[in-house]
């Protein structure tokens, strides 16, 4: 009697049961209002029969529709309990099919407005743009290698200890003279050389803070090119400075001032 | 230094809309009437001089804002902050949040005809919907309302900008000629 049978329905284009029975009523100029749910029903069918089993969730949610269309159709064929028959089984349907075409419209209008304002740009929080992270690397380590790794593990040796005390600190001032004298010779100076002729550390650690106290001074100045490179200390642009103060700072170290231990 | 050289600074300095009374925290000379002064200062001036900016009322609020006209240039730049659009499905949750706030996700889906969770948490996520209260029955399911965030990303000055359900071309009454249909087919 109409074109039912060349009615052709792709239900991925529609966005549920309610979109595509919209579609299937408004398509045919059909009155909202006077649904024919038999033939509604069979297209609805026919529609999602393809309906692929991929997405069970969607699937199942046109065929509730379906069960819905059945029932309301058995419900107008079936004389209802007294006092039900003033309701339309459909009624329910058509508010919700009206409603839903009410905010599909809606959701248009938002779509312009979203589609205006992005027009439109003002200050914003950027969010920095994600970096790329190194996917995990495979271990490609052998259970051979781990084995002959664990074998080379060496114990540490036991060190024999020096239990020395030092009663006599080392004056900085002997220090500072030390590295003004070596850098006045030379433009620069490594400090493992100022330090090689001392089995101390104390030698060592006083060198570096005279070297320090030196270097914020700009009586001289210290390079290193990376950490655990050789340490130069260079000539400073105030080279020729009275350093005689820094004495002072261990005014108490000097009575008891040693010679050198070479 | 003038008001409305002061509400200026603030106003590009601020990456969200300010209302009049927010702006006039910023000193103690200045309150609301003043800086509503200054705004309408700013505006005719901003006008007369063809800025490329304009103030535009977003979210009950002001914000400076470039005129439409200036975003196919904007648009090759990554600096500029640019909010991405919503999916269909989005929208329609977020259409149905809106007029029917406060409501929850079962209802939302009754409406839809279909599963929403996924997308009403994106909805959350963006920052357009928030759950603003709990219902009753069973498990006191939270209710949805929307966000000044929301307003933001319409560029809707107050919930009142909201098309109207009355102004819809939806037929909701009754449909008795054909050529109403059509006229909503196009």
């Amino acid at each position: 009697m109409t074109s039912e049978g060349l009615l052709v329905v792709e239900t991925e284009r529609f966005r549920g049961p309610l979109d595509l029975l919209l579609h299937l009523i408004r398509s045919q100029d059909i009155d909202i209002f006077d649904i024919p749910v038999a033939r509604i029903t069979r297209q609805f069918l026919a529609a999602i029969e393809e309906l692929s089993a991929n997405d069970v969730d969607e699937a199942g949610e046109f065929l509730e529709m379906a069960a819905a269309l059945v029932r309301i159709k058995a419900r107008m064929l079936l004389p209802g309990p007294s006092g039900e028959e003033d309701q339309d089984p459909r009624a329910e349907l058509v508010r919700r099919l009206l409603e839903y075409e009410q905010i599909r419209e809606i959701a248009l209008r938002l779509r312009t407005a979203e589609n205006d304002r992005g027009r439109r740009f003002a200050k914003g929080f950027v969010e920095p743009r994600p970096r790329t992270i190194a996917g995990d690397v495979p271990l490609t380590v052998t259970w051979d290698e781990v084995m002959a790794a664990a074998a080379g593990v060496v114990a540490p040796e036991e060190r024999e200890r020096e239990h020395r005390v030092f009663t006599r600190p080392v004056a900085m001032r002997e220090k500072v003279d030390l590295i003004v004298a070596a850098v006045t010779r030379a433009r620069r100076i490594e400090f493992d050389r100022l330090i090689a002729p001392w089995k101390e550390r104390v030698h060592a650690v006083m060198t570096l803070l005279a070297g320090l106290e030196l270097g914020r001074r700009r009586v001289v100045s210290l390079r290193q090119r990376k950490p655990f490179s050789p340490l130069w200390i260079y000539r400073g642009s105030n080279v020729g400075a009275d350093v005689s103060d820094m004495a002072a700072d261990d005014a108490d170290a000097v009575p008891n001032e040693m010679e050198r231990d070479s | 230094m003038n008001d409305a050289s002061i509400v200026e600074a603030i106003l590009f300095a601020s990456d969200a809309p300010l209302t009049p009374g927010d702006i006039a925290r910023a000193d103690e000379t200045l309150d609301e009437d003043r800086v509503e002064a200054a705004l309408a200062a700013l505006r005719a001036d901003y006008d007369r001089s063809g800025r490329a900016f304009e103030l535009r009322e977003v979210a009950d609020g002001v914000q400076l804002m470039t005129r439409p006209e200036f975003a196919p240039y904007l648009e090759r730049f990554d600096t500029v902050p640019r909010t991405s659009r919503l999916s269909g499905p989005a929208l329609e949750a977020l259409a149905i949040v809106a007029y029917r706030q406060p409501i929850s996700r079962i209802e939302v889906e009754y409406v839809r005809g279909v599963n929403s969770t996924g997308v009403i948490r994106t909805l959350i996520e963006r920052g357009l919907v928030e759950g603003v209260a709990r219902g009753e029955g069973v498990g006191r399911p939270v209710l949805y309302g929307t966000t000044s965030r929301f307003m933001e990303h319409f560029g809707f000055a107050s919930l009142e900008d909201l098309p109207r359900p009355e102004d819809l071309p939806v037929v909701l009454r009754e449909s008795e000629t054909t050529s109403d249909l059509e006229n909503e087919e196009a």
